[in-house]
Order: structure tokens, then C-alpha cells, then sequence
């Protein structure tokens, strides 16, 4: 069997929805930022598959993944100095307590 | 010939004062000053030199108009302009002398009229400056869109000053009561302009002229628009069977009945039929429903007038049955004969209710039949009351009876039944007239206001009374502009009479003949008998009222009662058949503020909302499934609709 | 290459970083608020001055610099102007960190304008995660329990719509093998109907691509984190979040579905009825669950759903519309004008009284009417322009998106939005009932400062001019939506 590009596609979007599935049903709010990281690195799977497949010449979809690298070390660290904020208010991270404001 | 500059500025000055008024002036002078009646009064002045500077640049000009060019407003996306542009032809000519002519003398009287009161110059002032601007305005546009926008501000502006005194509940309701009513009127109007708008694709007054003339516009399009059109005439001149709230608005301050609710506001009516005469004239329908309307109008109000005891009230429905005269003036006459009547009608009216303010201001009531003998006390304001009287009864050789005149000899060539009508309500008008004069100028004095403070009547200061004679002289000498077809000449109409000169039309009216008939003297007669009854009844008694109340009983409740109309609209349409609907809501609107207009709307979205409003739990992760649900969602109609 | 038509945007970095040393050097921290002020008087200053016919690509076609680019700079400099004069007393609440707060909000300023002008999926990613980063931390900024949830939901759910989104992009990168939005057209006018519905891969990322736009612009079902945002976070950052944000994620969706998708017509068609069905629900929602609010930020953060619903009505019109065809654009961007004035001014006043009674609710503002007369009249002048009255901006903005929706045949989704302003009306105007004719808590007055006062100032005038003599602004709007696509 010769792997093509729907093997790196079905993985892509399997990780993306185990990714999402995590990020909708995890309590703890660092493993969310977790399943969101899965979720993005995932999308780069398909970039750099999708690169190497259809524009082997170019390095559009490298060059995509590694921006979205970097951004998603940036949104981490933002996530975690906020998760820590809550943390001091609230001493719990449990996503599920944190409700205050509805309705 | 008028700069087209000064043209916009005649429109632009009473908006200037309502800014300076409303705005800058008010945080550095208390409210009760006098200075807001002075910036009033002079802006306004000088709106009124410019107006008659105006006036006679028209009657020069060539096609009696004088072109203003136009302001872009804005664009459409399908390439329809919308111009800022201003009309400057005779018709609109005549109405800025007379909009800034009385309310000038308005103003003037008011700084003694409203003097002390409570709640100050300032907002009675303000809202003033801001009407006259919008009725300039409305007189003043080119295009319909405007024409309804200061159509409404007018309307606004009247429902602020008829709840002046706003914590009188008569004065509250009587604003609510005007301006629901007229509205019902409005949406006819609005209806039409829509109407010509699709079928035209112009808001553009001359255009539409021009399409109905060429005949593109016609049939049954046509006609609806003119009834439309006529239906916001309608509510706005008080015309039956939306005459209602015109009397009950004389809770406003007097100046402003004088102002907005007999010279200038309420004939914006006459003036709109006016102004889209073409889209009349090419439907006959359209055309004999406006006669009928204002003939039937023209009678009915005038009875009422027999019976009120309120001098305001006798002034209100007098102004109603002279609008239902004006609008048969236009229906058989053309433009020239209704709006000469509303040009003439404005100045003796105006004076008419200047003189009643006079009155109440000396002895602290409206009831005549708590005055009488003021004759004495308060000469100039009888003399000039008289005269406004004997120039409404169409006495030879007053204003009246010219504007009167010549209505009447068109509806004898048209319609014959509603000749009838208007000769029978010259006889009426001349009766109610001069019943009001007797009882509040003659006999004795009954004492005033029950609170005892007017024991002593006396004149009024300079103020009140310059603008009395001024208008006096006015209700003289008005009608005289036609005497020789000066007027029908200027409004490019072809007089009934051939030209004679100025004394040879003045004295031969009399020796004119219509159809064999000397209509004139004829009418002159009825309304000097119609004087001569009030006399027989009021001064020398030889029939007493209570006589001829036990003979005319029944009618005389009807009468009184003004044909139960009140009653038929609050008690059957408003209380029975709207209830649950939009009359609620209107009713709500008022006791309960804002919050009840929609009570009665929209329960159901309410509950709704709060139904909804918890699906926001404020847990992320729900939020997040939304997302997840909502792309999934699209991606299947996509997939199955795409 | 042009170093100098990047200028506003080196402009508003270098001040940004400017005013992160200063802070640590003055001791007067209101100097800060000067020279993030002047940054931007700068950035925008530049912006106009280069206002032209010609439009150029800079960073190998990545950035645009065109009229469309350049009329949102402007706003986006006007809107943050606007809400740092208007923090000007707020900022008291957290004193130590003004200088980060002044830097992270020219930092998302910046954000916003690269997203304004961005032309290709890379960039336009760099430049959405560069707003949304410094929106989150603003978002938190107090500290307190409201304000660091409000962040963390804010930070949470705008990731997830960020993996989404981008997934999106590796689709549709994946069916075309272009990043940049010109060659992503070219290369979709080379597919046949046939080819694309047989694998639905381009379609699938233009919907991932519309919800993830749809997060940034508060449409339903992406909305959730709207009110709860709204509220938690510090007044004047919710002020520039339901303007400058939302304004931000117009432009780039106007951006991407005009110049990538907007030919051929199944296409664009397609995408028009999907934002037809959000404006529909948008409108309902965002103005029903209004009406029972009693916190005026929550409220007001309903308001801006709905609001996005009215947009989108114009979205739909430009989907429907012949592809040449440009005044849905230059309707979009008169209305976004208006309600960035329109909402600026009620979030000022909202700051301004909020800030001295230490309340949100709207029961707390009744008898404002005597209490603080500039305040509530201004806030009265902006509600009426957000049910859209006139003579107020709002009517006219609604007046143009609706007439070009009817001209597209979209008659039916006018009448839902018109009868959707009625709705709105109640709730808008509740507001306005409590403050004139409701009983004042107290007779004291509510007094404000210069800087509040200015901004609102400049919001009421801009909402009059905008309504009264709409030509002008419509006339940019119209030079600005023939856009640069390629």
C-alpha cells in the first residue's frame, strides 16, 4: 500500500476532531489549551500535505505551518497567564466552575 | 429680483433661532427671559421682509417663478437622486407671506401673552422657532420626501404645543388626541407618495406635474395617489371626518391656535391639494371627492359653531368649516380661489383668536358666557375683533368677502348642491359670528374666570395689541389684491371678471352677475340677515335662546353634542373594534410609557427572549458545541441546498 | 518594494513598543496616553495623506495598499482614539499597567489595519491572531473574577474558532494550491460546477471559513461568547470590541469573499444564501434575548448581534449581486462607519456614568435624564441610531444596506430585518424611558471629565453628519469599495 494524500487527510481530520471533541468535553482548562494545540497542529498535517502533494515546488504549506507554530506558542502562553489568573481567584480550573456570567 | 442665497435663508433663520434658542442661549439665561422671544421675533422679522421681498420678485418674474438651484442630498444605488431643492413660484410665494407674516405677529403678541408663565419663554419659543421653520420648509420643497418630512416636524411640532401646559391632562390628552388622528391621515399620504414613487421612480414635484399632464401618468394609479394625497390633507386641515381633534387642540396656548391652528398649520391641507392640483385636475373623481369632503365639511362644522360656549371652540370649528370652504374653492375653482380664501382666511383668523387671547388674558376664561360688556373696558381688541368678524361673514368691502365671493360664484358653475351648502353656511357663519360678539362684548359683564381675580377687565398692553391692528388692517385690505384679478393674475389663473380697474371691480362687485344672478349682493345680504338673527336673539332678545332650544331640542343636543362623534370614535371604533389592537397600544403608549406600546405587541417576544436567554448557560464548552454544531449545520445545507 | 505605504502600521509598532519603555521611565503616566494618542493621530494622518486612485501590492501581493485598506485604517485609528480618550479616567482601575493597556490596544489596532489590507490566507492569519492575542489580554484586564472568565471564554472559544478557520484555509489551499486571494480566484474560475460538487472539499473550507469570520463578527451560532465578553470585560475594551473587532472581521470577510469568491456566480451565490440564513437568525436572536437584559453592557452586547445581523443582510446582497457589481461594499462600509460612531458613543456614555455610579444595570440608570442631561441625551441620540431613526447615522446606514438587499432580490430578508428594528425599538428605548422619566436614585449629579466628554462629543457629531448629509461619507465608502483585488 502506497500512502497517499487522503492518508495524511483522514489523519488530519481525525486529530482535528479528537482535538475537538477534547476542547468541548475536557473540565481541566490547561488540557482545553491542549485539545485546541492538537486541533491546530493537526491543520498543519494537512498543510504540509497538501504542499507536498499539489505544489511540490513551493513551500507555501511549510511555511504556513511554521507562522501557525508561532502563533499557537503565542495563544499558549497568553492561555496559560489567564488560566494562572483564574487560578488565583478562583484556586480550581475546572472549566465547568467557571460560570459566573449567563443568561 | 431675490438672490436664490436669501430664498433658503428666509427657511434657515427660524431654524437658526430654534438652535440659538434651544441650544446656546438656553445655559446661560433662565427660562422665563425675555431674550428668547426677542431672537425669536427677529429672526423670524427678517424672514418676513425677505418673504415679501420674495413675494414681489415672483409677481415680476417671468412664469410668476423663480428657479433656486438645488442641493444634492444623496444618491440611490439605481442612479435616483435626491435633491435638497426648494420651489419658488407664486403659490409658495403667497404661503411664505403668510406663514412668516403672522407668525411674526404671533411672536410679537405672545412676549405680552405668554408673560409670566410657569414654564417659561424658552421652550414655547424654541418649539416655535422650530415649527415656523418646518411650515417654511413644507411651503418650500421641491420633492415629496420632504415635503412629508416637514409634513410630519409640523405635525410634531403642533402635538408639543398642544400639550404645552402638559400637566393639564385635558391639554395631555388633546395633543395625543391630534396627533393620533392626524396620522391616520398620514398614512395615506405616505401611501401615495409611495404609490407615485413606484410607478415614477421620482419624488420630484414638477416632474410628477409634468408626467400627468403629459398624460403618462393616469387612470386609477392616478387617482388613488390624489385620494392619498387628499387623505393627509385631510387629517392635517381637520376636514370631516377627521375634524376631531381641531377643537379639543385649543388646549394649546392661544398664540399658537392663532398660528398653527388656524393660519398656517392647518391649511397646510388646502396647500398640499395645492401644490399637486395637476393630479387632482386630470381625475375627476379624485376631484368632486375633494368638493363634497370640503362643502359637507363647510356646513357640518359650522353648526357646531352655532352651539359652544368657548370662544375658542366657536374660532376652532369657524376654522374648520372656512377649510372645507377652501378645499371647495380648489375642487371648482382652481388654485387661485382656494388659496385666495386660505391668504385672506389667515389674517382675519389670526386675529380672531389673537383677540379671543386678548380677551381671556383680561378676564382669565374662555366661556363667553362668563364675559360680556368688554366692549367698554377693552376697545381696541372689540374694534379689531369686529372687524376680523365682519371680514369672516363676507361684509362688503372686507377681505372675506372677496376670498368668499369667488368660491361661491365657481361652485355655482360646478356644483350646483354644494353652492347651496356654502350659501347656507355664509348665513351660518355670519350667525355664530356675531353671536360670540354680542356675548362677549355687549351687555353686561358676568364676572370672568370663578375664582373671583378678574373682577376688573381691562385693555391689553401694546405688545398684544399692535399685533391686533396690524392683522386688522390686514383683514381689511387683503382681499383687495383680487379686487382687480391682481391675484389670479399672479397665481396664472384667468379671473371670473373681466378686468375693470381697482375702484370699478371695488364698487361694481355688486352689479355683478353670475348666470343672471347677482351673486354677490345676494350673498351679502344672507350674511347680513345671518348678523341681523344674532342680533334679534342676542341683544334684543325678541327670541330667546331657550325658545328656540325647547323648539329645536333634539337637535340642539346633536348639535352640542357635535353629532356624538367624540363618542362614536372612543366609545364604538376605539373601545369595541381596535381594542385589542393598535388603539391599545396608543392608549398604553401614553399611561404607561414606552414599556406599554409593546405590552401589547409582543408578549410573545418577550417570553421568547427569556425563554431563549438561557440556552446561555455560561459554561464555554456549550458555547463551543454551538460552533461545532453550527458549522455542521451549514455544511449539510450546503452540501444538500448548494 | 514601497517601505513607505507601510508606514501607518511601522507607525502604530513603533509607538506601541514606545510606549512600553516610556513606562518604565515617567512617573506621570498620563504622558502615555498622550503619545499613544499622537501614534495614532500620526498613523491615521499618514493614512489620509496617502487616500488615492492608484492601489499597490506590497510584501510579494500579501498586503494591499488600496482605498478599501486604507478607509479601514482610518476607522480602526479613529475607533482606538476614540476609546483611549474615552479610558482616560477608567484606566484608574488597574494604574500600574497603563502602559501595557495603551500598547496592547495600538498593538490590536495594528492587527486590525494588516487585516484590513491583507491579501493573502497567510498573512491574514498572522494579522487575525495578532488582534485576537491582544484583544484577549485586554479582556482581562481587571483582574477581577468577571474579567479574567470573561478572558479565559474569550481566549478558549476564539482558539477553537481559530483551528477552525484555519482549517478552512488548508482547504481551500488544499483544492486551489494558492494562498494569495487573486490567484485563489483565478485558479477557481478554471473548475467546472461538476468538478467542485464532486469533491466538496472547497465548499467544506468555505464554510469552515465563514464560521470561523462568523466568531469574529458575533453571527449566531458563533455568538455565544458575545454577552458573556461583553460584560466581564473592562467598559472601554468591550467598546472596542463590538466596534473595532467586528469592523475588523467585515473587512477581511468583504476582503476574501470578494476578491476570492465572488466569481463565479454559483459560487458566490451559495455563500450569499449562507449569510442570508446567519443575518435571519442573527437578527432574531440578538434582539429577542435582548429585550429581557437588565445589564446594560449585556445588553448592548445582544445589540451587536443583531447589528451583525444587519450587516450581513448587505453580505447577502453582494452574494446575490452581479460579481462586477460594488455598491454592496460601499454600503457595508457606511454602515460600519455609522455604528462604530453609534456604538462608540453609547459605550462612552455607559463609561462615563458607569464608571461614577459603579453600576451596569440598567435600573441603576433611571433619572440619568436629571442627573447627568449630556451623558444621557448623548446615549438617547445614540440609541435612536442604533434602532435606526432618523436623522440619526444609523437610519440612513440601514436605509442603503436594505435598499441594495431589495434590489437583489432579497425583498424577504428586508422585511425580517425591518420588522427585526421594530423589535429593537423596545428595547433601545426602555433604556431611554428609565433615564428620562424614571425616579433618580438620588438627586446628585453624575459629573464626567474633558477627555469622556470630547470623545462623545465627536461620536454625536459624526452620528448627526452621518444621518443628515450622508453623501459625504458615502462618497469615500463608494471610492473605497471599488477594491484592489489582485
Amino acid at each position: 500500500m502506497t500512502i497517499g494524500l487522503e492518508h495524511y487527510l483522514v489523519l488530519s481530520a481525525v486529530l482535528f476532531c479528537i482535538g475537538l471533541y477534547g476542547a468541548l468535553t475536557k473540565r481541566n482548562a490547561v488540557i482545553i489549551l491542549m485539545c485546541i494545540e492538537l486541533m491546530l497542529n493537526s491543520v498543519n498535517i494537512s498543510l504540509v500535505a497538501f504542499s507536498s502533494y499539489i505544489v511540490p515546488l513551493l513551500l507555501t504549506g511549510q511555511v504556513f505551518a511554521i507562522f501557525v507554530m508561532v502563533v499557537a506558542a503565542a495563544e499558549v502562553a497568553v492561555g496559560l497567564a489567564i488560566i494562572l489568573a483564574i487560578y488565583r481567584g478562583l484556586t480550581d480550573i475546572d472549566a465547568s466552575n467557571i460560570n459566573l456570567m449567563k443568561w | 429680483m431675490i438672490p436664490y442665497q436669501l430664498v433658503w435663508l428666509i427657511m434657515l433663520l427660524p431654524l437658526f433661532s430654534f438652535i440659538v434658542n434651544g441650544l446656546i442661549v438656553r445655559p446661560f439665561i433662565k427660562p422665563k427671559s425675555r431674550v428668547y422671544g426677542y431672537i425669536t421675533v427677529g429672526a423670524i422679522g427678517v424672514s418676513a421682509v425677505l418673504s415679501i421681498w420674495a413675494l414681489f420678485s415672483v409677481m415680476s418674474a417671468s412664469h410668476h417663478e423663480i428657479p433656486v438651484p438645488d442641493v444634492t442630498w444623496m444618491v440611490l444605488e439605481n442612479g435616483v437622486t435626491i435633491h435638497l431643492g426648494l420651489i419658488l413660484d407664486s403659490l409658495t410665494a403667497v404661503m411664505l407671506v403668510v406663514v412668516t407674516v403672522v407668525s411674526l405677529m404671533v411672536q410679537i403678541y405672545s412676549l405680552g401673552y405668554m408673560h409670566g408663565d410657569e414654564a417659561g419663554y424658552y421652550r414655547y419659543y424654541t418649539w416655535m422657532s422650530l415649527f415656523t421653520f418646518s411650515m417654511l420648509g413644507l411651503v418650500l420643497s421641491d420633492n415629496l420626501l420632504f415635503t412629508f418630512v416637514f409634513w410630519e416636524m409640523v405635525g410634531l411640532c403642533s402635538y408639543l404645543l398642544i400639550g404645552f401646559w402638559f400637566h393639564r391632562k385635558s391639554a395631555a390628552d388633546a395633543a395625543k388626541k391630534a396627533f393620533i388622528v392626524t396620522r391616520i391621515g398620514d398614512f395615506g399620504f405616505l401611501a401615495a407618495i409611495l404609490i407615485l414613487f413606484f410607478n415614477t421612480g421620482t419624488f420630484d414635484i414638477a416632474a410628477l406635474h409634468g408626467l400627468v399632464i403629459a398624460g403618462t401618468l393616469g387612470g386609477t394609479v392616478l387617482m388613488w395617489a390624489a385620494i392619498g394625497i387628499f387623505a393627509g390633507a385631510v387629517g392635517k386641515s381637520a376636514q370631516f371626518p377627521l375634524h376631531v381633534w381641531l377643537p379639543d387642540a385649543m388646549e394649546g396656548p392661544t398664540p399658537v391656535s392663532a398660528l398653527i391652528h388656524a393660519a398656517t398649520m392647518v391649511a397646510a391641507g388646502v396647500f398640499l391639494v395645492a401644490r399637486m392640483f395637476p393630479l387632482f385636475e386630470y381625475s375627476t373623481a379624485a376631484l368632486t371627492t375633494v368638493a363634497i369632503i370640503g362643502g359637507f365639511t363647510a356646513i357640518f362644522a359650522a353648526t357646531m359653531g352655532l352651539v359652544m360656549n368657548d370662544i375658542k371652540r366657536v374660532l376652532a370649528y369657524s376654522t374648520v368649516s372656512q377649510l372645507g370652504y377652501m378645499m371647495l374653492g380648489l375642487a371648482t375653482g382652481g388654485v387661485a380661489v382656494g388659496i385666495f380664501h386660505l391668504f385672506t382666511h389667515a389674517f382675519f383668523k389670526a386675529l380672531l383668536f389673537l383677540g379671543s387671547g386678548s380677551v381671556s388674558h383680561s378676564t382669565g376664561t374662555f366661556d363667553m358666557r362668563l364675559m360680556g360688556g368688554l366692549r367698554k373696558t377693552m376697545p381696541w381688541t372689540y374694534a379689531t375683533f369686529l372687524i376680523g368678524s365682519l371680514s369672516l361673514a363676507g361684509i362688503w368691502p372686507l377681505a372675506g368677502f372677496w376670498s368668499k365671493d369667488e368660491i361661491l360664484i365657481s361652485s355655482l358653475a360646478n356644483q350646483p348642491v354644494l353652492f347651496w351648502l356654502a350659501m347656507i353656511t355664509v348665513f351660518l357663519t355670519a350667525f355664530y359670528m356675531f353671536r360670540a360678539i354680542f356675548m362677549t362684548f355687549h351687555g353686561e359683564y358676568r364676572g370672568g374666570d370663578e375664582s373671583g381675580d378678574y373682577k376688573h377687565t381691562h385693555e391689553s398692553p401694546l405688545v398684544m395689541v399692535g399685533p391686533l391692528v396690524l392683522l386688522a388692517i390686514l383683514a381689511v385690505i387683503a382681499g383687495w389684491w383680487n379686487v382687480a384679478g391682481g391675484f389670479n393674475e399672479v397665481m396664472g389663473a384667468h379671473g371670473h371678471e373681466e378686468t375693470r380697474g381697482f375702484f370699478g371691480g371695488l364698487f361694481g362687485a355688486f352689479t355683478h352677475t353670475v348666470q343672471g344672478v347677482p351673486l354677490p349682493l345676494i350673498s351679502l345680504l344672507v350674511g347680513l340677515f345671518g348678523i341681523f338673527s344674532a342680533y334679534t336673539i342676542y341683544i334684543k332678545k325678541w327670541i330667546t335662546a331657550e325658545s328656540l332650544g325647547r323648539v329645536f331640542g333634539p337637535l340642539y343636543t346633536l348639535v352640542s353634542r357635535k353629532y356624538f362623534f367624540d363618542e362614536l370614535y372612543e366609545n364604538i371604533i376605539v373601545k369595541l373594534a381596535l381594542m385589542k389592537g393598535l388603539f391599545t397600544g396608543f392608549t398604553l403608549f401614553d399611561s404607561k410609557g414606552i414599556d406599554g406600546t409593546v405590552d401589547g405587541v409582543s408578549d410573545v417576544v418577550i417570553s421568547g427572549g427569556q425563554a431563549i436567554r438561557h440556552a446561555q448557560t455560561g459554561q464555554l464548552q456549550l458555547y463551543g458545541l454551538f460552533i461545532g454544531i453550527g458549522v455542521v449545520i451549514i455544511s449539510l445545507c450546503v452540501y444538500f441546498f448548494g | 518594494m514601497n517601505l513607505e505605504l507601510f508606514i501607518p502600521e511601522i507607525t502604530l509598532a513603533v509607538f506601541a513598543i514606545l510606549v512600553i519603555l516610556l513606562d518604565l521611565f515617567v512617573r506621570d503616566k498620563s504622558w502615555l496616553r498622550l503619545v499613544s494618542l499622537s501614534g495614532l493621530v500620526i498613523a491615521g494622518g499618514v493614512t489620509v495623506a496617502m487616500w488615492g486612485d492608484d492601489s499597490t501590492a506590497i510584501f510579494n501581493n500579501m498586503l494591499a495598499v488600496d482605498n478599501f485598506a486604507l478607509f479601514f485604517k482610518l476607522l480602526f485609528a479613529g475607533i482606538a482614539f476614540l476609546v483611549i480618550l474615552a479610558s482616560t479616567d477608567y484606566v484608574a482601575k488597574f494604574a500600574r499597567f497603563q502602559g501595557e493597556y495603551y500598547a496592547l490596544i495600538l498593538l490590536s489596532t495594528l492587527g486590525m489595519m494588516l487585516m484590513a489590507a491583507t491579501t493573502d490566507l497567510i498573512s491574514l492569519f498572522v494579522a487575525l491572531e495578532l488582534t485576537s492575542i491582544s484583544l484577549y489580554v485586554l479582556v482581562g484586564f481587571l483582574k477581577d473574577r468577571k474579567s479574567t472568565e470573561a478572558s479565559l471564554k474569550y481566549l478558549l472559544l476564539g482558539a477553537i474558532a481559530s483551528a477552525v478557520l484555519l482549517y478552512g484555509m488548508a482547504l481551500v489551499f488544499g483544492s486551489t494550491g494558492q494562498t494569495q486571494l487573486g490567484a485563489i480566484a483565478q485558479a477557481i474560475q478554471s473548475m467546472s460546477l461538476e468538478s467542485v460538487l464532486d469533491s466538496p472539499a472547497l465548499l467544506m473550507g468555505i464554510v469552515l471559513l465563514i464560521a470561523g469570520f462568523g466568531f469574529k463578527i458575533a453571527a449566531v451560532p458563533f455568538q455565544m461568547w458575545v454577552p458573556d465578553v461583553y460584560e466581564g470585560a473592562p467598559t472601554p475594551v468591550t467598546a472596542y470590541l463590538s466596534v473595532a473587532s467586528k469592523a475588523a472581521g467585515f473587512a477581511i470577510i468583504l476582503r476574501v469573499f470578494f476578491s476570492a469568491f465572488g466569481i463565479p456566480e454559483w459560487l458566490s451565490m451559495n455563500w450569499g444564501m449562507i449569510f442570508a440564513a446567519l443575518a435571519v437568525i442573527s437578527m432574531i436572536i440578538g434582539n429577542v434575548i435582548a429585550i429581557p437584559q437588565t445589564n446594560i453592557k449585556r445588553m448592548l452586547g445582544y445589540s451587536s448581534i443583531a447589528q451583525a445581523g444587519y450587516l450581513m443582510v448587505g453580505l447577502a446582497a453582494i452574494g446575490f449581486a452581479p460579481a462586477i457589481a460594488t455598491q454592496g461594499q460601499s454600503t457595508i462600509l457606511f454602515f460600519l462607519a455609522s455604528y462604530a460612531l453609534t456604538n462608540l458613543g453609547a459605550f462612552i456614555a455607559v463609561i462615563a456614568i458607569s464608571n461614577k455610579i459603579n453600576s451596569d444595570d440598567i435600573a441603576d440608570y433611571a433619572g440619568m435624564g436629571k442627573r447627568a442631561p449630556v451623558m444621557a441625551l448623548a446615549l438617547t441620540l445614540c440609541l435612536i441610531s442604533l434602532i435606526g431613526m432618523p436623522p440619526a447615522a444609523g437610519f440612513m446606514a440601514k436605509f442603503y444596506i436594505f435598499s441594495t438587499a431589495v434590489q437583489n432580490d432579497l425583498l424577504w430578508l428586508v422585511v425580517i430585518a425591518v420588522l427585526n428594528s421594530v423589535i429593537s425599538a423596545y428595547y433601545y428605548l426602555r433604556v431611554v424611558k428609565v433615564m428620562w422619566y424614571g425616579q433618580p436614585a438620588s438627586g446628585e449629579k453624575v459629573p464626567s471629565s474633558g477627555a469622556p466628554r470630547l470623545a462623545l462629543f465627536l461620536c454625536c457629531l459624526g452620528v448627526l453628519v452621518l444621518g443628515i448629509i450622508p453623501g459625504l461619507v458615502m462618497r469615500l465608502a463608494e471610492l473605497a469599495g471599488k477594491m484592489f483585488a489582485f
